[in-house]
């Protein structure tokens, strides 16, 4: 319990009027203050968009630490909060000349090179600017957080409804261990779980240890645990996706997660009038609760029939089929502009938010590094766990259910429920009469990009990472300069090696070299997960107990 | 490009990083094509994408020191003369000696290197606070340094190689392996691929972690053998660390990048082999942590964002392997850098060069060349000073 006398916390001096429990993002937001941070190297604008925790739009310094995520970070009584972005803040960054002044973008692969003694001197420049914050200050507690190693027999990472409908079936069985990000919530009594804590590494097992699978994973409070398993459940879930278009990196376009993470109460929206992006359960969902305040459903690919009842009962136009060119604005969006696809007129809406609720992708990154084999599926244009009978992975003792493994709507749960009984060792699981994602039909970003790039606008920057403010214009040019593949792309440009490591500008990317090296999105190659899943602190892992032998009960 | 324009080539490279990159760029710029470099992964996808970028010439072996101080100056123009800027930040190497025996070997290496002409300097610990004041020195005795040991990006020199030598009419083949080398005459004639032999005059073997699995390809034991190595980056911040600092103890080196990134690694118990692919070890993360929080105590709540592993190609006295192989002429040897192949390739490759060509180089064959491994009785001059 806060203590009310103690102080409150503050943000940028001023005490902050935060609820309990109520992440810094969404306090702020509630009093109308969404500009947290400014990008690397144009300093535009930046404002909360994946309401998750890992994007680099909500980057704040508390208590000497930097770069701490507002949309996760939950204020304690006597915090001091400051932006680190932005000079002299956020708001007005005088930095922000260099937006205007390169409206190409800024070479640095080719630039700074001349004239030969000024070597120094860009450097010292250009490391005067680096970075998002600064070094934490001296002697910020604690610096080690002392960590625990267990051993269990199950260790199922998220509890989301896969894995709560997994565990009721299975019940509280003795050395069962939840790891889940947010907090564990609706699990059967008895069932031990680590809340607020994320799995952030799960190597292959080691083949003929009493347990074979180490995950590590850390606490938001920085303790961190290396978990001994017998067997592994991944239930992690999935994201919103992002969406590339000129000014998709603007304050005021977030994902679905994003737009509900700064929902004051989860009826009342973020925004005064939002477009919607998408046309199947997910923007059905947000029609259902934010109707009166959308402007319009529009969708790169085809709008399901419960997305057009819905609007139709509360008069929402929709615009199936419809390229998403543009978004303008300053520090906030004002407008979108829009075409339909095949070479429509381009028209434009006013809204001040832009909602991606398109398409979902797994939070599949353990399953890689855990080296199970994934198969990509061009309908949902991202890779699945191969699931063998009862939802084995090619890993022995690996298992993925729900989201991640491809499954959606009222099969998420049910797909939890029916791997009880091959967990307990009996038998293969029914897997019949189960909708997945994964039906084989075309994706909505079918053949989307490559008519999108076409009818780009030429005066705004596209950014296509923003965590690296990398443009599209650089991934362009890397094309046309003979280059080929993601795994190159990435090391060219920058793109994909930000915090959010890749989740939101690699998948789109993927997508649009697709389309320009005309191959399949599988041939243009994937990023390596590389760990951790999540950027975890040093000072976490330091305190796990060193080595620890493998082997024993 | 996938396939070759001709079906004979004067010399083949077999590998398409740093060290196959800039030999055929040395090989072209003689005039000495047709050439032809393949590369089984894409570009960058060996050691040479997948390194700390350090610099240094600070060594224990006079003939290193000599490579290296080269070497620096070809990355100082690097973006003059390629294009491309590889951001060469001169910030300096400081070596940290914990222990008596390891401040003999800094003081050993400061006369070699000094000796050279370059102006390194033994530190006392309270120096040290001037160079990198977060460094922790409780347990440091004694350090050395020299300012114009530096890091840089490995991508751009890749890139710039890379579009230089097309440019020179150097065919690069992407996503083919050489499966095997063609022996005519007791001589190496070529490569064996999938889609069939090309025939060259010349095979250079620089395929890094695997150039010992190419040598017994073509029928020759190597005494290089690769090991795993594993490296991982911060997250951004400010930068606040001007030098690579290197600690002796346990290997660590760090380095902040222009992007603000910590990137380093520390020596791990890897067996040789290359069994263990390019994946992380469990053990990596904290043990990089222990080492970091403990060289740089205010980095504590800093995160990790990634880590990614390579290979170190090995040899048995820690120095490059250059030159043509007494036991298969026209096989030529271009590898076993250990852990420095970035920093020495531009110097070190020129060799490589003259030893395609036939020309005499400056390296002492019984230091550098492969015969030095086939005489059991033979005395070495080992480099100790792997670290980094
Ligand atoms: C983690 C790590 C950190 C390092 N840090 C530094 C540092 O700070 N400074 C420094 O100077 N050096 C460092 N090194 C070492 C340096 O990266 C290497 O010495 C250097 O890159 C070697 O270059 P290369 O061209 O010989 O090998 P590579 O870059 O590995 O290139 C060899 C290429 O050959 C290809 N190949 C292999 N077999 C075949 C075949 N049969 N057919 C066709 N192609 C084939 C491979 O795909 C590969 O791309 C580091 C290495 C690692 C792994
Ligand atoms: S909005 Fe907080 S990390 Fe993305």
């Amino acid at each position: 319990m806060p203590d009310p006398s103690a102080e409150p916390a503050r943000f940028r001096g001023r005490p902050l009027d935060v609820g309990p429990d109520e992440p810094l993002a969404r306090a702020l937001a509630r009093r109308g203050r969404r500009l947290l941070g400014r990008s690397l190297r144009y300093h535009r604008p930046r404002a909360p968009f994946c309401g998750v925790g890992h994007c680099t739009n909500c980057l704040v310094r508390v208590n000497g630490v930097p770069n701490v995520r507002a949309c996760r970070y939950v204020p304690s009584p006597g915090d001091r909060i400051v932006s680190e972005a932005g000079w002299p803040s956020p708001e007005v960054d005088l930095l922000a000349a260099f937006d205007l002044l390169f409206p190409r973008g800024l070479d640095a692969l080719h630039g700074f090179r001349r004239p030969a003694w000024a070597t120094p001197l860009y450097q010292r420049a250009i490391r005067r600017l680096a970075g998002f914050g600064r070094l934490p200050d001296a002697g910020v507690p604690p610096a080690v957080t002392p960590g625990e190693e267990r051993r269990v027999e199950l260790a199922v990472v998220g509890a989301g409804r896969s894995a709560r409908a997994l565990l009721a079936a299975t019940g509280a069985g003795p050395g069962t261990l939840v790891v889940e990000r947010d907090r564990a919530l609706g699990l059967p009594d008895g069932v031990e779980s680590l809340d607020r804590t994320t799995a952030a590494f799960l190597p292959p097992p080691e083949e003929g240890a009493d347990r074979p699978f180490t995950l590590l994973a850390v606490g938001d409070r920085g303790r961190a645990h290396r978990i001994r398993a017998r067997t592994v459940v991944v239930a992690t879930g999935g994201y919103d996706a992002s969406l590339l278009f000129a000014g998709s990196d603007r304050p005021g376009v977030l994902t679905a997660e994003g737009a509900l993470a700064l929902a004051p109460v989860p009826e009342r929206p973020p925004f005064r009038r939002a477009v919607l992006v998408g046309g199947g359960e997910r923007v059905a969902g947000l029609l259902a609760l934010w109707g009166t305040h959308v402007e319009a459903v529009i969708a790169p690919g085809t709008v399901g029939p419960e997305v057009a009842r819905a609007a139709s009962e509360i008069g929402v136009p929709i615009y199936p089929r419809t390229l998403l060119l543009e978004a303008t604005g300053g520090r906030r969006i004002r407008r979108v502009t829009l075409a339909a696809r095949g070479g429509g007129a381009r028209f434009s809406l006013s809204t001040d938010a832009v909602v991606l609720a398109h398409r979902r992708l797994p939070n599949s990154p353990l399953l890689f590094q855990a080296g199970a084999s994934m198969a990509w599926r061009s309908e949902a244009g991202a890779y699945f766990p191969a699931l063998g009978p009862g939802f084995a992975t090619s890993v022995p003792g690996l298992y993925a259910v729900g989201e991640v493994a491809g499954f959606t709507g009222a099969a998420i749960t049910e797909s939890g429920r029916r791997l009880a009984p091959s967990l307990g060792g009996r038998g293969p699981v029914d897997l019949s009469g189960l909708t997945t994602l994964l039906d084989g039909a075309p994706g909505p970003l079918d053949g989307y990009y490559p008519e999108l790039v076409d009818r780009l606008p030429r005066r705004s920057k596209t950014v296509a990472c923003p965590c690296e403010d990398v443009l599209l214009g650089e991934l362009a040019d890397f094309h046309a300069r003979g280059y080929r593949g993601i795994e190159v792309a990435k090391r060219y440009t920058g793109l994909g090696t930000g915090l959010c490591q890749g989740r939101y500008c690699v998948p789109e990317a993927v997508l649009l070299l697709a389309a320009w090296e005309r191959r399949p999105a599988p041939e243009v190659g994937r990023i390596t997960a590389r760990p951790p899943v999540v950027p975890v602190p040093l000072g976490a892992l330091a305190g796990l107990p060193e080595g620890g032998a493998r082997t024993g009960p | 490009m996938t396939a070759p324009t001709r079906d004979r080539y004067r010399i083949i490279i077999v590998g398409g990083g740093v060290v196959g990159l800039f030999t055929s760029y040395h090989l072209a710029r003689a005039g000495a094509g047709p050439i032809l470099v393949v590369e089984r992964g894409f570009l960058s996808s060996g050691a040479s994408g997948r390194n700390g970028g350090g610099v240094r010439q600070q060594w224990e072996t006079r003939a290193t020191v000599r490579l290296a101080r080269e070497a620096v100056g070809e990355y100082r123009r690097f973006g003059r003369e390629f294009g491309l800027n590889p951001y060469f930040r001169q910030g300096g190497y400081l070596f940290l000696a914990e222990s008596p025996s390891e401040a003999e070997r800094l003081r050993a290496v400061h006369a070699i290197v000094a000796s050279e002409g370059l102006p390194s300097r033994l530190l006392r610990p309270e120096d040290v606070a001037r160079i990198a004041p977060d460094v922790a020195r409780d347990r440091v005795i004694a350090a050395s340094y020299l300012a114009s040991d530096g890091t840089l990006y490995p991508f751009p020199v890749l890139w710039g190689l890379y579009e230089r030598v097309r440019a020179l009419g150097v065919e690069v083949l992407l996503g083919v392996e050489a499966a095997g080398v063609v022996r005519t005459e007791g001589r190496a004639g070529g490569i064996v691929t999938a889609s069939g032999p090309i025939a060259a005059e010349r095979v250079v073997n620089a395929a890094g972690g695997w150039s010992a699995e190419f040598s017994r390809r073509a029928g020759l034991e190597p005494a290089n053998a690769p090991t795993r190595h594993e490296i991982l980056a911060t997250e951004p911040v400010r930068p606040f660390l001007d030098p690579m600092v290197i600690r002796l103890s346990d290997g660590l080196y760090v380095s902040q990048t222009m992007r603000g990134e910590l990137v380093g690694g520390r020596t791990m118990p890897h067996p040789p082999g290359t069994a263990g692919g390019m994946s992380t070890s469990v053990d990596l993360l904290p043990a990089m942590a222990r080492s970091l929080v403990d060289l740089l105590p205010r980095t504590a709540p800093l995160r990790i964002l990634r880590a990614w592993s390579g290979y170190y190609d090995d040899s048995p006295d820690g120095l490059p392997i250059i030159g043509e192989d007494p036991r298969l002429p026209g096989f030529v040897q271009a590898n076993g850098f250990g852990g420095h192949g970035f920093m020495l390739a531009p110097a070190s490759t020129r060799r490589v060069a003259q030893a395609v060509l036939g020309e005499r180089s400056d390296l002492d064959p019984a230091t550098f060349g492969p015969a030095r491994f086939l005489d059991p009785d033979r005395p070495s001059t080992p480099e100790r000073l792997q670290p980094g």
